[in-house]
């Protein structure tokens, strides 16, 4: 089912407390979907509701009730569902939702993000379920996004449901002792959909991926890692419409800055400005920074060396330490970089072989840098790359 | 909920038959979380009968063979999937490196009353 903006922002909300309310995340989806069936037919005959977001809980908790009356199988669960609603949430009727002052319903969104970024869940699985239950994309959109078949997805996510369900997943915010390592895992979900976005698909993942970092922003404003990433998304974001022209890719330095989004720029920086206030340096924080750096002209590259520095400290991963080499190539020169970049095992990523094809064209190694263009070209993947390169393959001699 | 922890270990760790439990799992088998655990002979020791389209098929050795096998089942209670996982770890440090516990849901089971007399 396609939701327009309006029901977007209302599908993680209205699903979560259902899910609070109801204990399963695939009886929840099913009644939340009904639910804004039956609103998107009335709602614009009968005109929207006081309390929107009340009405859409009320109508899909009561489709739920009559479900599970219609499966006598479950009468158990009918017991314990009329239980969990006297005992802990609040619920209107229809006409009741319709008032203005009705009872405000609490939200539940954090619950159901660490429940779907369960690490007993696969990642992948993680990444599809945020999607479908925070971003409410359907698993049509899923599948289109990530290249698999429609059943694919499908049965990734029912498992996922039925995983949840069936293993005693909690629906519940992680108690101090896990929280960092629980949001660590929240964090890369939402970064991995970001990345998975970035390449520019049918499907803007990216759009998706600051919505719900958005979200976490608004529900753990103490956190700095969940502003910080939300900063990062926002500034790598802001550069999108002029980070590919004429259908090919354009390097950072080259971009025309007035297509880049200041307002998408401001809200980044004053998120990193909010996020380094905490006094808590996360590897988001450094990457925010650092995209920050990247943004102004000139750039101030030992303080961008530095940083990649600590977040190589941090994460320990070649990327960061590539990363660093081009900083450092600007400093010292292409041959300082490529020094380091001699020290890493990257031969299988992309990157890896047109940034060292970069340092060898500067260093005035020619036919190095045609070979390492070659690689590069292997392994690109979209069509604005591989123009990029096929361009730089030409203008070296090999 | 009921979980039942399933542990493997290397079929290269001969000497486990005649290793005694360590005191601290010892003390964890003890404890209120546990419902009910078993430590299995080695999988050479395994007979397995597989339902052939009605007949019976017996053959020598485990169902599945492989470098870990199924060294003992510990059947635990506990709240949710993360109070079940933590049981599990705690277990998990008694144990050799390479070794593993699988956590699994109980669909429905009956355990003796007397929790420890194996």
């Amino acid at each position: 089912m396609a939701l327009d903006a309006v029901f977007r922002d209302q599908w993680g909300r209205v699903l979560a407390t259902l899910v609070g309310i109801l204990g399963d995340v695939e009886l929840a989806e099913d009644a939340a979907a009904e639910a804004f069936a039956i609103a998107a037919e009335r709602w614009p005959r009968d005109g929207e509701p006081a309390n929107p977001t009340g009405w859409l809980v009320t109508t899909a908790r009561n489709r739920a009730i009559d479900q599970l009356r219609r499966q006598q199988v479950l009468a158990d669960k009918t017991k314990l569902l009329a239980r969990d609603i006297e005992t802990g949430h609040p619920c209107l009727t229809e006409a009741e939702a319709d008032m203005d002052d009705g009872p405000t319903i609490r939200d539940e969104r954090l619950e159901l993000i660490f429940t779907c970024c369960h690490p007993a869940l696969a990642v992948d699985a993680q990444v599809a379920l945020t999607l479908r239950t925070l971003g409410g994309l359907s698993t049509d959109e899923i599948a289109l996004a990530f290249l698999v078949p429609f059943e694919t997805m499908s049965k990734r996510l029912t498992r996922a449901k039925h995983k949840i369900r069936n293993a005693g997943i909690p629906f519940v915010v992680p108690p101090d002792h896990q929280l960092p390592d629980r949001l660590a895992a929240v964090l890369t979900v939402v970064y991995l959909i970001f990345n998975e976005g970035w390449g520019g698909g049918r499907v803007d993942l990216a759009a998706e991926a600051i919505h719900v970092g958005r979200a976490l922003a608004d529900l753990m404003p103490d956190e700095p890692e969940v502003l910080a990433l939300l900063a990062l998304m926002l500034m790598h974001d802001a550069r999108k419409a002029a980070r590919v022209r004429d259908g090919q890719v354009v390097p950072l330095d080259d971009q025309d800055r007035t297509r880049w989004d200041t307002g998408r720029i401001d809200d980044g920086r004053e998120l990193l400005r909010r996020a380094v206030a905490r006094g808590r340096t996360g590897p988001y924080l450094v990457q925010a920074a650092i995209a920050d750096l990247h943004l102004q002209q000139p750039r101030d590259w030992h303080q961008i060396a530095a940083l990649y520095q600590t977040l190589a400290a941090q994460t320990g991963s070649p990327i960061v330490e590539m990363n660093r080499a081009i900083a450092v190539a600007e400093i010292d020169g292409p041959e300082a970089g490529l020094a380091i970049l001699d020290r890493l095992d990257l031969d299988h990523y992309r990157y890896f072989h047109s940034t060292r094809a970069e340092l060898l064209r500067r260093a005035g190694r020619d036919g190095d840098a045609h070979q390492a263009y070659r690689r590069a070209l292997d392994l690109a993947q979209t069509e604005p790359e591989q123009r990029f390169l096929a361009d730089r393959l030409a203008d070296t001699t090999p | 909920m009921q979980y039942a922890l399933l542990a493997y270990t290397s079929t290269e760790a001969t000497d486990r038959a005649t290793r005694p439990i360590t005191d601290t799992l010892a003390s964890r088998l003890d404890g209120p979380n546990v419902t009910g655990w078993a430590r299995l002979h080695a999988d050479e020791s395994a007979t397995t009968l597989r339902n052939d389209g009605g007949r019976t098929l017996l053959t020598d050795g485990p169902f599945i063979d492989s470098k870990e096998y199924l060294a003992g089942v510990i059947l635990i209670e506990a709240e949710n999937l993360d109070g079940a996982l933590a049981i599990a770890e705690e277990m998990l440090q008694e144990t050799r490196p390479g070794a593993a516990i699988e956590v699994r849901p109980i669909l429905e089971g009956r355990f003796p009353g007397d929790r420890h007399g194996a």
